[in-house]
């Protein structure tokens, strides 16, 4: 080994060491510490810290993922444990610095939470692994060892024995699975999707009302970034225009049911049914205000200008022009909830049927698009909009249309929000929650109702979960979205279209795709 | 399903949007002329004072606006792509110039007549220089680590996915300064020299006008920078490279410029000027905390797209007229102040539907590669 490799590799290391000392600067490694003691089984108070152990787990595993990283492109093998060798120990190094620098604050006893506000002295004790002055030692340690472990598992998981096991596993299962489904009746087989689908619709009958209170909150929320995250992406993922002020839209469906549903402001008190219709109306509305002038903009200025949208109408919302009309900043409270012949929906089990039940109106709504004539249109326009005029299709007008009934999603969404919740104020309606919802469909997948499903499930409901999560829940959000863009850009459960069409492509393109050449040159 | 009996009719025809948007257009035109009638003409409630002061906190703003905006028509005109996290690099910039604020006035000194003063209170002058100077260079790392984690591996992927990795950083960038500093808004320390408030007082219409120090150091430092960088872009080596880059990328590759080098160093260049703007802002407005790039990097990007997006002296020349419409417009409007903000964004819109291309623009279609 050359020096410039040393110094490459220590280079990687320290990279390594960056990142960690950074995430200690945020006190991410206790949250992170109390979420495997959690799941390990070991429950922490709220504002307590994690058993020591926990914190070394996840120092090892951090230095795992390093000596892994570092590792897993290297094709001769005592080259890679020279390599992590060196970038471990360099990272080690570093780390232990760090850890003297923290040792000599808490002995001296500064408080540097004034400008470092995550940086408390239990935390930074808990960090040094509660060993004072042998911690950075230890974390020396704790570094150079699991990096090298890291190394030797790149080599033994890339070996050609072990990176078999997928495969056989996966032919295993599917082969014991065909096994399975012979051995049945025929009837059965005939109509497994249906039984799938009865088994389904039992769970979800008798599980709300079985789970308790939380959990019925939870899953209603999920359900509506579900319906949210579906109309966004008829926005995003079908007519390809990036939307960033679908709260707007949101809040639209919001306000609408509490003022004709509530006794303040107005005492309109028009009932559920209605005000929900209205809702959905003037979602649909600003859609076509907003988007009749901007259909001709392209992609990242129609971005900035809908995000300026969302803003306008939450500081319209909060400010004193309108608050006798819409409540100012303090919002309107006591939404009545709906009545279905007479019987009122008061508690979390009811909505969350009712929120259910807009799932299935959207996801079939959307499946009926998808496949639908204005379906391929929009996915004709996202592809090449230049070209899908060319072949006859109207593309502001299509473009409109998906905008709207985007919309009409985030009207139905905000409406249920409303009601449920009995409260909405200009605060439920920020540019996070576009965002957040952004997230789910790009993380989830675009075009995949599973992705969507999955994404509303991981972003939404995984935080609520793990509360400790709760304050890191946006940075991981926004690292995500870049990793994402990265690294799998068809999100956790891609479509299944653009894989049709990748499998498709080699054969087509010397064949009958004439104009291609004329572009490239 | 509704939406589609109430979408259509409106755009059958491809000639009416045209005509909506002119009505559109004069109707917008003919209330604000009304509105401005009634406040000069008819009530006349504000004195020439009044409209003074606004005026100064409108070039002040204006300035600050005009570096960040500045950044944003750099990297687009050689990018194509809006740097959505562009406000969060300031925001690192006032960060670090409040932290190095902070340590100057917590370090002692004597002075010749045997009395302790802080660095920041003997020393002025340097503590300032060094404020913008490590603000500059803090910011100018952040926007080259962006470019290079955030949107380098995305620069042959279709357009909707690098903006969407900048969202990705900008909110991350946000939440990691959050959780760093704490949610907390904090004061910025000036030396007490040009502690906000002081200034030159003038007399006009029998009442005080202060023209702040803090005021006239950010117009100045930000017309000085704007100087600096245009005749640098005119001037250097590397403006002649980043003009050929901006022109056509593969070209300069030919032509024997790396273009990676060079989108790098574009980055480092908005990000300083990016910085200073954030240690302005601090020194200006006094207040510091994770969410104060948002709203001046969108209002920014706003005055890019005002002026021509691309286009450098249109950047400058929006930033300012964004600084005094947001600062003169409430009072002109008589709206209430509170809605300040929707002023800018309303301007967006508009002028996205009436001239995309801004100002002093280029055409657009060159851009539609």
């Amino acid at each position: 080994m050359n020096r410039q490799e040393f110094q490459k590799f220590s280079q990687h290391g320290l990279v390594f060491a960056i990142i960690m000392i950074f995430l200690v600067l945020i006190d991410f490694q206790t949250m992170f510490a109390t979420v495997i003691s959690k799941i390990l089984g070991t429950n922490v108070l709220r504002g307590g810290l994690p058993e020591v152990q926990f914190m070394v787990i996840f120092l090892v595993l951090y230095s795992l993922w390093m000596g892994w990283f570092i590792a897993r492109k290297e094709e001769n093998k005592s080259r890679r444990i020279i390599m992590t060798l060196v970038a471990s120990l360099s990272a080690g190094v570093v780390v232990g610095l760090f850890g003297l620098i923290l040792n000599s604050l808490i002995q001296s006893g500064t408080d540097v939470r004034r400008y470092l506000a995550a940086l408390s002295p239990e935390s930074m004790k808990l960090f040094l692994l509660n060993l004072e002055g042998l911690g950075p030692l230890a974390l020396l340690g704790v570094f150079t060892v699991s990096g090298l472990l890291g190394s030797v598992l790149s080599i033994i998981l890339q070996s050609p024995s072990v990176s078999k096991w997928p495969k056989t596993i996966k032919t295993g299962i599917s082969s014991t699975w065909q096994k399975i489904t012979g051995s049945l009746p025929p009837f059965i087989r005939k109509n497994a999707k249906f039984l799938a689908y009865l088994v389904l619709g039992i769970v979800i009958i008798v599980l709300p009302t079985r789970w308790g209170s939380y959990n019925n909150f939870v899953t209603g929320l999920v359900g509506l970034y579900i319906i949210l995250g579906i109309g966004l992406n008829i926005i995003v993922g079908l007519s390809g225009q990036l939307v960033l002020g679908f709260a707007a839209f949101f809040a639209m469906g919001a306000y609408s049911m509490a003022i004709l549903n509530a006794p303040l402001p107005h005492g309109l008190m028009w009932g559920f049914w209605p005000a929900l219709l209205v809702g959905v109306l003037m979602a649909v509305v600003a859609a076509i205000l907003l988007g009749l002038p901007m259909m001709r903009l392209r992609g990242d200025y129609l971005a900035i200008v809908t995000l300026g949208f969302g803003e306008i109408i939450r500081i319209l919302l909060k400010s004193d022009l309108l608050s006798n009309f819409s409540g100012g900043p303090r919002g309107i409270q006591d939404i009545k909830g709906p009545t279905i012949f007479g019987f009122p929906f008061n508690n979390d089990v009811q909505f969350t049927y009712l929120i259910i039940a807009g799932v299935i109106l959207s996801i079939f709504v959307y499946k009926r698009l998808e496949n639908s004539r204005t379906g391929r249109a929009w996915l004709a326009i996202k592809e090449d909009a230049i070209a899908a005029r060319a072949t006859g299709i109207n593309v502001q007008r299509n473009k409109l249309l998906a905008l709207c009934i985007g919309a009409a999603f985030a009207g139905l969404a905000g409406a249920f929000f409303a009601a449920r919740n009995q409260f909405t104020g200009p605060n439920d309606h920020t540019l996070m929650v576009s965002i957040n919802i952004l997230s789910i469909v790009i993380v989830g997948g675009m075009n995949s109702i599973p992705g969507i499903i999955l994404g509303a499930f991981t972003l939404k409901g995984l935080p609520e979960i793990l509360r400790e999560m709760e304050n890191y829940r946006l940075l991981v959000f926004g690292g995500l979205l870049v990793f994402m863009m990265i690294a799998r850009p068809d999100g956790l459960w891609p479509a299944k279209r653009p894989q049709l069409e990748k499998k498709i492509k080699p054969d087509t393109r010397d064949g009958d795709s004439p104009g291609k050449g004329d572009k490239n040159e | 399903m509704q939406s589609k009996e109430t979408s259509t009719p409106q755009i059958k025809r491809s000639k009416l949007p045209k005509q909506i948007r002119q009505g559109f257009g004069i109707i917008v035109l003919l209330l604000i002329l009304w509105r401005l009638y009634l406040v000069f003409g008819v009530e006349q409630e504000y004195t020439v004072d009044i409209w003074a002061r606004l005026l100064i906190s409108g070039l002040v703003i204006g300035g600050v606006y005009s570096l960040i905006a500045i950044g944003y028509t750099l990297v687009y005109g050689i990018l194509r792509m809006i740097n959505f996290a562009h406000g969060e690099v300031m925001m690192v910039g006032t960060f670090a110039g409040y932290l190095v604020l902070e340590a100057t006035k917590s370090i002692t000194v004597p002075t010749p007549d045997n009395t302790l003063l802080s660095f920041s209170n003997a020393y002025p002058i340097i503590s300032v220089i060094l404020a913008f100077a490590i603000g500059m260079l803090i910011a100018a790392t952040t926007g080259y680590f962006l470019e290079k984690i955030a949107y380098r591996p995305l620069r042959k992927a279709p357009r909707l996915i690098p903006l969407i990795s900048a969202i990705g950083a900008s909110i991350f960038l946000q939440n990691f300064a959050q959780l760093l500093f704490s949610p907390q808004t904090r004061d910025y320390v000036n030396p007490d020299i040009i502690s906000r408030g002081a200034g030159w007082t003038m007399m006009i219409n029998d009442s005080q006008v202060i023209l702040p120090y803090t005021g006239v150091l950010t117009f100045v430092l930000s017309i000085l920078l704007m100087i600096g960088l245009y005749t640098m872009i005119k001037k250097t080596k590397l403006g002649k490279a980043m003009r050929s880059v901006a022109m056509d990328k593969q070209t300069a590759a030919l032509m024997g410029i790396d273009v990676n080098v060079i989108i790098s160093r574009t980055f480092i260049i908005s990000g300083a000027l990016a910085g200073a703007a954030g240690v302005m802002w601090g020194l200006h407005n006094g207040l510091v905390y994770y969410f104060v790039g948002f709203l001046p990097g969108i209002k920014a990007f706003t005055a890019a797209v005002m002026g021509g997006i691309g286009n450098i002296p249109g950047a400058m020349l929006g930033g300012m007229l964004l600084g005094l419409m947001e600062s003169l417009g409430p009072t002109a409007l008589g709206i209430s102040y509170q809605l300040k903000d929707v002023i800018s964004f309303v301007i967006l819109i508009v002028i996205l539907i009436f001239r995309p291309n801004g100002i002093l623009g280029e055409a657009l279609s060159e851009e539609k590669v």
